[in-house]
């Protein structure tokens, strides 16, 4: 087995040291950073996948992405060397609404986002509105992601998208809402931009919510 | 025998004085590993022919398991970044002082809720609740549609997400009208249906702390006959919130429940990491939330039910170790993926209702179409639950009888898991006016009640 297919097992299995040191080798051995990093997005995304059908579980996800970023660790500079950039699909500001203290499906959506080539900033839970709109702005994001698990607080995603109206932002940043009793009804009733059923949905529909607002003819909701 | 609180205040001052520990190092290098090492440890191996497992081994092996995973990973209070740790003795010191039962509810309406063995012949006490949220303008009727079922022991009404036509926002001003609302349309509907005592679980309009605070009150609230519940965070995690709630209730003098649903294929993983952390939550609700019986739904991270075969093991095997090895009173919580007036929400009702029951849980039924839909739950679910319940200790069944059983229930949903129908509306399956369920529901669950019958569960009357 080669290095790059065994960097790919480590990810895959979890193992962050061992994905490191096998990520420091490629980079000795002078492998093609870039394909280092093909090598091991498609690794995630496989695991992401298999976690959607129930072949793996959370542990083993978060232990895989653990391990993907341990391993870019040492191709990183290889990569800033040669001026190139990873894959960055978009910046996600994502947290739960205020008065929400529920987050595993918020956190497992902003891993997905994050493994499949996003940058995530994780506002945590009992987020009030205008602190998601405040940070969206200094991140320079693209997406406001908002989860709601009870049917009281969901509310609070109806006052993001309000306060980015009144503050002449509304267009500025897709609203993706999600939640346990969230349905594409009240994303609807809302004037939210996108809504998702499970964490893999979400990154599938955010992809094709950024290809249209870049203008890509091919994408379709 | 003295009921709880257990050394409440030195157990909630170790939120401040606890050690230090970060959200994520507190999940992925102390949680997980140790879930691992238990689960190996003790040799915990789900079976997917025995969703109802019959070995008092595994029960004790579940036991020891999660009882050494609470007391290696301890609790995290997310605010302080503290974690609450316990020492074996005060654990053991706080199981031996359980009572094992409360007399709850008021007057001639009172009820003893107490714990039950594995194979009780005694029926489960049995909480009647929706778990949803209702239009306004249905929360009355169906509170009377609910506290007029004979075999409900308890209620818990559904939430509101208006009031007087404001859309109630949790810890806004609107919170503590609805949840006022709430339990005053409650304490109505209970007296005119003439059970003015019965135990009640209220409110779950109030998410936060303040909403409950603000409804404690003897003459139109929440009563110190009634009870509330504390939730937790995912996993073994708090926050002052809730320790706000945990200090309150036992000032007031109400009962405490201890809301906690481990998630399948979450952080515990698998059936078995979820059967012993379903365990370390009933620790965590003795010694943290101070409650006096734990309340759990145990479901699944796609589905959001606790139907399918593997939640079904997941609790059948966590509250037969409970009940093997504490007089901890347990109430089994049923999230069903189907929604009313459908075939399979009783099949599922009744699959929940056995696979508890037998194992040595009350029950607590039931929300309907996966927890999820506005006035999708009736009494009708519950009923069959309760009924099967009973009928489970009118019976006197064994695991390997009640297994037998619920294999052939589960014939009949578990292909259709996940694409369960939505069903009803409450207003779509009953008459309104009357509280009273249509014809139609009628008929469809005597058809399941017989076919149930058939399929040998006899049921006491």
């Amino acid at each position: 087995m080669g290095t790059l297919e065994s960097l790919v097992e480590a990810v895959t299995n979890g193992e962050d040291e061992e994905a490191e040191a096998l990520a420091s080798q490629a980079m000795a051995d002078k492998m093609d950073p870039l394909k280092v990093v093909d090598g091991l997005t498609e690794a995630i995304r496989e695991v992401g996948d298999r976690f959607e059908r129930m072949e793996v579980f959370l542990p083993e996800l978060m232990l895989a992405a653990k391990a993907m970023q341990r391993a870019l660790e040492p191709v990183t500079p290889y990569l800033e060397e040669r001026k190139i950039e990873r894959e960055h699909k978009g910046t996600v500001v994502i947290g739960t609404v205020e008065g929400d203290i529920h987050e595993i499906g918020k956190s497992i959506v902003a891993l997905l986002l994050e493994v499949n080539g996003y940058a995530v900033h994780d506002m945590g839970p009992d987020v009030n509105a205008l602190d998601f709109i405040k940070k969206a702005q200094e991140v320079e994001a693209d997406v406001i992601g908002a989860s709601a698990l009870m049917t009281t607080t969901m509310p609070g995603q109806q006052e993001i998208v309000e306060l980015l109206k009144d503050m002449g932002l509304r267009e500025r940043f897709i609203v993706m809402v999600g939640g346990t009793p969230v349905t594409d009804a009240w994303a609807e009733e809302i004037g939210a931009d996108s809504w998702a059923e499970s964490a893999m949905q979400a990154v599938t529909v955010l992809d094709k919510v950024m290809a249209l607002r870049r203008g890509d003819a091919s994408a379709t909701l | 025998m003295p009921a709880p609180p257990y050394k409440m205040w030195e157990i909630l001052e170790r939120a401040r004085t606890g050690p230090f520990c970060e959200d994520e190092a507190f999940t992925m290098e102390r949680f997980m590993p140790k879930m691992q090492e238990v689960i190996s440890k003790y040799g915990i191996k789900y079976d997917p022919a025995t969703p109802i497992p019959s070995e008092n081994k595994l029960a004790d092996a579940v036991w020891q398991a999660g009882l050494e995973f609470f007391l290696a990973v301890g609790v995290l209070s997310v605010d302080t970044h503290r974690i609450l740790t316990f020492d074996e003795g005060e654990l053991r010191e706080a199981l031996y002082l359980i009572p094992g039962e409360y007399l709850v509810g008021l007057g001639k309406d009172a009820r003893v809720l107490k714990r039950r063995q594995v194979e009780d012949a005694e029926p489960p006490f049995v909480i009647f609740s929706p778990d949803i949220s209702c239009d306004e303008e249905l929360f009355l009727p169906m509170c009377v549609a609910y506290l007029r079922e004979p075999l409900a022991d308890g209620f818990c009404a559904p939430i509101l997400e208006e009031s007087m036509g404001l859309k109630i926002k949790a810890k806004s001003p609107t919170e503590l009208a609805g949840s006022m609302e709430h339990v005053m349309s409650l304490r109505e509907a209970a007296k005119l249906v003439g059970r003015p005592g019965v135990f009640l679980v209220a409110a779950g309009t109030a998410e936060s702390d303040v909403g409950q605070i603000s409804i404690s009150n003897s003459q139109w609230g929440v009563r110190t006959s009634d009870s509330r519940l504390v939730g937790g965070l995912t996993e073994l995690k708090i926050d002052n919130a809730l320790l706000n709630k945990v200090a309150h209730y036992q000032q007031f003098g109400c009962f405490t429940g201890s809301l906690t649903g481990p998630i399948y294929g979450g952080y515990a993983g698998r059936a078995e990491g979820t059967a012993v952390l379903q365990v370390a939550y009933h620790l965590m609700g003795l010694m943290v939330h101070q409650a006096h019986y734990q309340m759990n739904f145990p479901f699944h991270i796609h589905h959001t039910s606790g139907t399918t075969r593997e939640l079904l093991w997941v609790s059948s095997a966590s509250h037969q170790a409970v009940a093997r090895n504490s007089k901890i009173i347990s109430v089994s919580n049923g999230f069903l993926n189907a929604g009313p007036a459908t075939e399979m929400v009783l099949y599922e009702a009744a699959a929940h209702a056995l696979a508890s029951t037998v194992s040595g849980a009350n029950l607590w039924e039931a929300a309907p179409a996966r927890n999820k839909h506005k006035n999708r739950a009736t009494p009708m679910e519950a009923r069959m639950a309760a009924e099967v319940g009973h009928a489970c200790s009118h019976m006197n069944l064994s695991r390997e009888e009640a297994n037998a059983l619920l294999l052939k229930i589960l014939a009949r949903y578990e292909d259709r898991i996940a694409d369960a129908p939505l069903g009803s509306e409450f207003q779509e399956c009953y008459e309104v006016r009357t509280s009273l369920p249509s014809q139609e529901y009628r008929e469809l669950y005597q058809r399941v009640r017989e076919e149930l019958a058939d399929l040998g569960l006899e049921f006491p009357y």
